[in-house]
């Protein structure tokens, strides 16, 4: 009859239908493709899959029935928790991808269980709400720079793979104020130290200073960024955070005709980073444990991505043979194909390649850190695969 | 009878008033030098204030200029990463679906134009003025902009021996800005001469129409594309492009290309549309396709959603015969003319069973499909206001039909909701950058737009149970910070859920955004409520017109109407607020100028450049919202009548 009527009518009906579909359908929406199809999802109470709801700083709760290594398997992807925005760890590119060392351990964990260094979701998290993500499910590993601690790994709830890079609060100030790479944190006194607000940095500087018996006036701004635009017009003497981040911006925003040294030799803080899982799941943390291992004998045995498939076909040695799939290989006994490891090396490299990809560009060498290998003085060491 | 009333009254209100350039008795213009000395230089006050302003705008323009044409800028930063600043990590073998969303979109925007547009068009005078004042600001910044520095063969700049940049002589950074002065004294020059030649009474007559300049400039901008070197950056396998002498890459170019030529297209089409007979129905079609396209966009297009047919056939299909033929049934008996008050019990008894129905879900009495449990809830408000669809056989049929189209819409987007998406994405929220931005807030003034208008009917009704509860909803949401509230929503509203269920972190964002939102709409609404005179009520009344006719009939579009400029200030207001999402661990326009290119060791701190870039964004369509909300209030002549 008129048409204004039928608009009207369906105005009313289709913000109903909004309304609705906002509030009620899309709950169910993203639940789906995380969590494995439960059979019979139409006779529970919802339509959603059974992601259980835990609270956060609930200590052991099983991540996933039937263990995150099926889940993963099943889904045929592995979800990899990053930051997406820390330097050389894990940056988000401008085509999208995610590159870094961290990405390039959750890149190996694909390679290990599924065979393929290309089937990982990078899952962008926020420092908040990583911890959660694990136990909830939704990334099966944690990669994001993470320090292992007591408290994380017992009154959070997290498991801790072997650390992949040890890293250390430290200092960087000025070579025409007086400092070298031998200073220490007694020659600060009277400066003004800027760092980021909210860090355990503020107070591991703050205990220092006391314990040197120093006077330092202390300055904190909200980023990082903002704290390096100081240092530079020269309101601070000094900045200091974890020894990555200060050799990353040195090696990036060092002016021409200054220097910038970075102090004092033995870091104020340990900082070990490594993989994270949620607790309780060991035939898991087994797997992401030994693609880490993994990756750390196959440099010390001198196995590269180059070489490793020629070094399977004619191992120097019976540990390489067996962590390549050769003879009296355990992979398989992990619930892993025995080639695993082989595909780690092969897709992503050793722990070298990894570490020179990713942490060269920014300047940070391993030679004389903790993160050279063993034999070299360093701390990167694994256990034998036997 | 009442129905017809109604319509007449509305069309009175509605969009049907033209928007004639109308003629104004305009004060003859005064020559340049007495127009000076009449609005600047009038007082020794006004003069020192002048003087005083244009020093301190002077000064903060030179700033700015300075700033953004300094050597040290790397504003490779965000042209490399122009991508991730509009859709972040979209995977590009999927670019396909981007173009197609700004295609629909473009398709959308050029026939409603061309449908509703009736623009005044822009006087000649206006474009004189607007010519003459580009040339005039482009030689400001040439002789303001600080004199460029000494680069060596590859590039680099030169220092001297404090390592201080060496600076061009002022002379020869003007000779250097040659071809700008030409610029600059072109555009003045042709203001100047067109003002002459037109001569008063043919700069006011002659208009060119808005349309024109709209498309007009937005094609010259897309063809500079193809003229102007604004240099190649890009990223691929790995490897960061950067080549600054030549045109953008062809894969942005073409594509705009298209869009544009879509955009014009459509335009043409609904200008034709628009004077053919269909154009009243065309027109309901479009809001009809505006208000799907977000969720068509984003769940369809976007997503790409598998769709498990086995499932289709053995469960939802069912589920939505029923209610489509169920439901349907149940309407046509609610809505027949005789029912009287049988009916609205109904309706209320359905409504009973649906609260009740979920209830039931949080305590876990009985299984139930979620879908169902919502339809169910549909078809209940829906029956409710049957008995105001009554009538002849032929408007119930077509109740009944606008149920089916209903339940299917609902059905659909709920099953394609609920598949995986094949589009593989980093991050759980699908997508980031500036398309979550404009989702985000497209969505929020959707669902929050009628929850508000609600919320303000219910504070000002007369009913106390109305009153109470709305007051108190818009009181607690309003005492509390958004912030808060997005935390509430992301963070501990999956705790109160009932086992099994589980919410999105994108569908919680926007619950969150909109219950905010809305409370802030109703009382903007209300304003708009109050400023009705007592007698449209009483007149309203004295038609005989039922108390939900009068005020959907008579109170509700003159309310709305006053209430357009705070209604937009909302508006705007969501849209700026959508950077909070950043807090909560979304990847908005924000996060990715602020934190994740500064991360990347290419462009490692580089945050000012992407910062500015974001800022000019949300100006740009804060602008837009802007300059059309006065447009409407314009032609729906607010604080006029």
């Amino acid at each position: 009859m008129n048409k204004r009527f039928i608009w009207r009518a369906i105005a009313v009906a289709l913000s109903f239908t909004l309304l609705a579909s906002a509030c009620g359908d899309d709950s169910e929406t993203e639940a789906t493709p995380t969590t494995t199809e439960a059979a019979g999802e139409d006779t529970t109470t919802t339509e959603a899959a059974p992601a259980t709801t835990t609270e956060p700083g609930d200590t052991v709760v099983p991540v996933q029935d039937g263990g995150t290594l099926q889940a993963v398997l099943d889904r045929g992807t592995l979800n990899c928790g990053v930051s997406g925005a820390a330097v050389a760890f894990s940056e988000t590119q401008p085509d999208g991808s995610t590159t870094g060392f961290d990405a390039d351990y959750c890149r190996a964990v694909a390679a290990a269980v599924l065979g393929d260094s290309t089937a990982v979701a990078f899952v962008a998290l926020t420092a908040a709400e990583r911890f959660t993500a694990v136990q909830t499910g939704d990334v099966d590993v944690l990669i994001r720079n993470t320090t292992a601690t007591q408290s994380r790994d017992t009154d959070v709830g997290m498991d801790f793979a072997p650390t992949t890079y040890y890293d250390g609060q430290q200092v960087m100030a000025r070579e025409s104020d007086g400092f070298t790479g031998a200073s220490g944190v007694a020659d600060l006194d009277g400066a003004v130290v800027c760092t980021n607000a909210g860090t355990t940095t503020e107070k591991n500087i703050s205990d220092a200073a006391d314990a040197a018996g120093i006077d330092i006036t202390l300055t904190t701004f909200e980023d990082y960024d903002i704290v390096m635009d100081n240092f530079i017009s020269g309101a601070c003497d000094a900045v200091t955070t974890d020894g990555s981040g200060l050799v990353g911006r040195k090696a990036k925003q060092e002016p021409a005709g200054e220097t910038w040294w970075i102090f004092p030799p033995s870091p104020l803080s340990k900082e070990p980073l490594g993989p994270v899982t949620g607790q309780n799941d060991s035939v898991w943390l087994d797997i992401v444990t030994w693609t880490v291992n993994a990756t750390i004998i196959a440099d010390e045995k001198g196995v590269t991505s180059a070489n490793a498939a020629d070094m399977a076909a004619n191992p120097p040695d019976a540990e390489v043979g067996r962590l390549l799939g050769g003879e009296g290989e355990i992979q398989s006994a992990m619930g892993l194909p025995p080639d695993a490891f082989l595909n780690v090396i092969t897709q992503v490299g050793n722990y070298d390649e990894i570490y020179t990809r990713n942490l060269g560009p920014v300047g940070l060498t391993r030679e004389g850190s903790a993160n050279a290998g063993w034999l070299d003085g360093g701390l990167i060491y694994s256990p034998p695969a036997r | 009878m009442s129905e017809e009333s109604g319509v007449a009254l509305e069309s009175a209100t509605e969009d049907d008033i033209d928007d004639q350039p109308m003629l104004k008795p305009e004060e003859p213009s005064l020559p340049p030098g007495e127009w000076v000395q009449k609005n600047l230089f009038s007082s020794v006050f006004n003069s020192v204030l002048t003087i005083l302003t244009i020093v301190v705008m002077a000064f903060a323009v030179r700033g700015l200029l300075n700033y953004i044409f300094s050597e040290e800028r790397v504003w490779s930063a965000p042209a490399t990463n122009a991508r991730l600043i509009l859709t972040f990590a979209y995977p590009e073998s999927q670019y396909a679906r981007v173009w197609v969303t700004v295609g629909l979109l473009a398709v959308l925007a050029g026939t409603s134009i061309g449908l509703w547009a009736q623009w005044a068009g822009v006087s000649a005078k206006k474009l004189c003025f607007w010519s003459m004042n580009l040339g005039s600001g482009i030689l400001l910044a040439i002789v303001l902009t600080q004199p460029g520095v000494h680069r060596d063969a590859a590039g680099e700049v030169l220092r001297d021996a404090d390592s201080a940049v060496l600076r061009k002589s002022f002379a020869t950074a003007m000779s250097d800005r040659l071809v700008w002065w030409i610029v600059g004294l072109a555009f003045i020059g042709a203001g100047l001469l067109a003002w002459n030649w037109l001569g008063e009474m043919r700069r006011r007559t002659i208009r060119v129409p808005s349309s024109a300049l709209i498309f007009g400039s937005l094609g010259l901008i897309i063809l500079s594309l193809w003229i102007v070197n604004y240099g190649h950056y890009a990223f691929s396998d790995g490897e960061f492009i950067a080549i600054s002498g030549r045109t953008v890459a062809s894969t942005t170019k073409q594509p705009w290309t298209v869009m544009w030529l879509i955009l014009v297209g459509s335009f043409f089409l609904g200008r034709r549309i628009s004077q053919s007979q269909r154009a009243v129905s065309v027109k309901g079609l479009m809001n009809l396709a505006w208000l799907l396209s977000p969720f068509i966009i984003y769940w369809v297009i976007l997503r790409d959603p598998s769709i498990d047919y086995s499932h289709v056939w053995t469960t939802d299909l069912p589920i939505f015969l029923a209610f489509a033929i169920g439901g349907g049934a149940i309407l046509w008996l609610l809505s027949y003319p005789g029912i009287g008050e049988a009916g609205r019990l109904a309706g209320v008894g359905l409504v009973v069973v649906a609260i009740f129905q979920f209830a039931a879900a949080f305590t876990g009495w009985y299984p139930m499909l979620q879908k169902a449990r919502i339809s169910f809830v549909v078809l209940a408000l829906v029956g409710l206001a049957a008995s105001n669809f009554s009538g002849e056989r032929s408007q119930r049929v077509r109740f009944v039909g606008v149920w089916v189209v209903l339940m299917a819409l609902l059905h659909y987007f709920a099953t394609v909701m609920n598949s995986p998406a094949t589009v593989d994405v980093v991050s759980e929220n699908f997508t980031g950058g500036l398309t979550v931005t404009l989702f985000v807030t497209a969505l929020t003034l959707m669902i929050s737009f009628p929850l508000g208008v609600v919320l303000a009917l219910g504070r000002t009704s007369s009913l106390p149970i109305f009153r109470i509860m709305s007051t108190a909803y818009i009181e607690s949401i309003r005492g509390v910070p958004l912030i808060t509230i997005l935390f509430f929503f992301s963070n501990i509203l999956p705790l109160f859920l009932p086992d099994g269920m589980d919410i999105a972190e994108f569908a919680a964002i926007i619950l969150g955004y909109s219950l905010f939102s809305a409370a802030y709409l109703a009382e903007n609404v209300r304003g708009g409520l109050q400023a009705i005179r007592r007698g449209q009520y009483e007149a309203a009344d004295a038609l005989g017109l039922t108390s939900p006719q009068r005020t959907s009939f008579i109170v509700l579009p003159q309310a709305l109407r006053i209430s357009i400029p705070p209604l937009v200030g909302q508006v705007i207001g969501t849209f700026k607020e959508t950077s909070l999402i950043a807090i909560i661990g979304g990847f908005d326009l924000l996060r990715i100028g602020n934190q994740v290119i500064p991360a990347q060791t290419q462009f490692l701190g580089i945050k000012r450049e992407n910062l500015l870039i974001v800022a000019a964004m949300y100006w740009l369509i804060t602008f837009a919202i802007s300059k059309y909300s006065m447009r409407l209030e314009r032609r729906l002549g607010v604080g006029e009548r």
